[in-house]
């Protein structure tokens, strides 16, 4: 029922490779298979319909299948990764996880039932309308980790508008808006899902390069890597066609020299949020961060220099969080953007805007000029308080050099000069040996240990 | 009185002075005006002065000491107006951590 229109997909393509794993592809006929074995498995299992159904695994040919099984059987499908392993057992509690579904390293499905009841209000909603439902956690990058519930059914009628079947690399993770967004997209124009093992620069260029990729939704923190490692100078990139990014502010340095790389390659900025789903997207030109975000599905305005959507397919609401919706439905997205006509450029999370004396700074805009800087890395930009000017810009910045700190000082200030204000500059400077990023590839501006 | 906290405070100005362009006369000296009434530097000046003290103190001297909080903000005497007064106060608290 609601994968029919999937299923015709991959019934009209039976030989076309479906999911590539472990370098093997796998065939929509293997996928069709599959999934009527998952749901039978589920059936077998004791799984009601509408039950809430962790699915604990990376993307895999089996992970697929589960998946799409538990969207037909109107289950609420809960992805979860390795990469919140610290996290799963608070997740589960807070999914009210009825049954958790393993897939092991063989790719092969493990049930275990919890004995818990899922009976939260918005299950009961899900459950009259017979609809499947998918749990996505923000990642907590910027505080608690919030569980937004989706009415997938909802989510899946953009899919139904048949679009260009591609090769495309899952960077972003199965339990990610863009990992699903990736993996709905490329299904419903049967196209090939290409999964990788570990998502560093020369593991991803060498996936590109074997398989032909064509599209590879990915992070600006990614991109940098990219460019630092040099590994596309070892592998052959040149069926990319296109490569798009969100998930966190772009700097302009990064953006322009991969541009100037890589000339034959699109880039597209993308907007979305685990509350709305991913907009659609259009940039001015490829190496600019202006960029037009809505669609059918979507209105956007902007109040307080904040951008809000109004989506036709947002989440039910948080499991563990009140509403964030306005009392006419928009939600407020916290991200703080520019406007120029039709066009928007997102400066930042409001919530990480550093307050100097008055004087408002973005951690990104600091970033942008600090990256360009030889021998740096990596850097992330935050606010410290100070007793004089309430707080003061410091930087963490990962050097190749052998640099001290007062010489990094010395050369970062003439640097900066010309390029920033003064009160911009970082008052305070701290170098580092770790990398600044986690697992999702995304900026961790919070010290401790990356998620 | 450490006289290396001395040093290092008239060392930070001079930077400071290089980057800003400020007419530190003959060179950075006790009596020298920071922030204040005639003073050289502006807020955000004053922080990039005391963050770099703070930092090259735990450097050279593995004393870390907190210049700008609410005690240096309510002494009688603000601890920044000279150089003379950053460096003497720096210099007690350093004593006072060893």
């Amino acid at each position: 029922m609601h994968t029919d229109f999937l299923l015709e997909v991959f019934r009209a393509n039976p030989d076309k490779p479906a999911v590539v794993w472990r370098d093997k592809p796998y065939s929509y006929q293997w996928l069709l298979e599959t999934t009527a074995a998952a749901e039978a498995a589920l059936v077998a299992q004791g799984v009601p319909r509408g039950a809430v159904v962790s699915i604990e695994a990376d993307f895999s040919p089996t992970s697929v299948a589960m998946l799409l099984a538990l969207i037909e059987r109107s289950c609420v499908a809960v992805p979860l990764t390795d990469t919140v392993r610290e996290k799963k057992k608070e997740f589960r509690e807070i999914g009210e996880i009825e049954t958790i579904v393993t897939i092991d390293a063989n790719d092969q499905w493990h049930f275990e039932h919890t004995g818990v009841q899922a009976k939260h209000a918005h299950f009961a909603t899900l459950r009259e309308r017979n609809h499947p439902g998918l749990i996505l956690y923000s990642s907590g990058s910027t505080g608690a980790s919030k569980a937004a519930l989706h009415d997938l059914s909802f989510l899946l009628d953009k899919f139904k508008v048949q679009r260009q079947s591609k090769c495309t690399l899952t960077f972003l993770l199965f339990d990610h808006i863009g990992g699903i967004n990736t993996l709905l997209y490329t299904l419903s124009n049967a196209g090939c899902v290409v999964t990788v093992e570990d998502r560093s620069a020369e593991s991803v260029c060498r996936a590109i390069d074997r398989h032909k990729v064509e599209i590879l939704p990915t992070s600006p923190t990614f991109l940098n890597l990219l460019l630092l490692s040099e590994a596309y100078k070892r592998h052959d990139l040149s069926s990319l066609e296109l490569v798009t990014y969100g998930t966190e502010v772009m700097p302009e340095s990064t953006l322009k020299r991969f541009c100037a790389l890589f000339p034959n390659i699109r880039t597209q900025q993308t907007y979305g949020l685990s509350e709305v789903g991913i907009l659609r997207s259009k940039s001015k030109s490829s190496d600019s961060l202006w960029v037009k975000v809505g669609g059918e599905d979507y209105q956007t305005r902007i109040a307080d220099g904040m951008l809000e959507i109004k989506a036709k397919s947002a989440m039910l609401g948080y499991l563990n969080a009140p509403s964030p919706f306005t009392a006419d439905g928009w939600f407020i997205t916290g991200d703080a953007v520019e406007v120029d006509g039709e066009y928007i450029r997102i400066l930042g999370r409001k919530s990480e805007l550093i307050n100097v004396g008055g004087a408002k700074v973005f951690p990104a805009e600091v970033e942008n000029v600090l990256q360009q800087m030889d021998g740096v890395e990596d850097v992330a930009v935050t606010g410290e308080r100070n007793a004089i000017t309430g707080h003061m810009i410091k930087a963490r910045v990962k050097l190749t050099t052998s640099e001290t700190l007062p010489e990094f000082r010395k050369r970062m200030n003439e640097f900066c000069k010309d390029r920033l204000e003064r009160f911009k500059i970082p008052q305070k400077v701290e170098l580092v040996e770790e990398s600044m990023h986690g697992s999702r590839f995304k900026k961790m501006r919070r010290e401790g240990p990356a998620a | 009185m450490d006289p290396r906290v001395n040093d290092i405070v008239v060392r930070c100005m001079c930077d400071m002075g290089e980057r800003y362009g400020l007419d530190l006369g003959g060179g950075p000296m006790r009596e020298t005006l920071l922030f204040g009434e005639s003073g050289l530097l502006d807020s955000v000046g004053l922080v990039s002065l005391i963050v770099a003290v703070e930092q090259e103190i735990e450097n050279d001297l593995g004393v870390s000491i907190v210049l700008a909080d609410e005690r240096a903000m309510s002494q009688k005497h603000s601890p920044f107006r000279s150089i003379g007064a950053l460096a003497d106060y720096a210099a007690s608290l350093v004593s006072a951590e060893q």
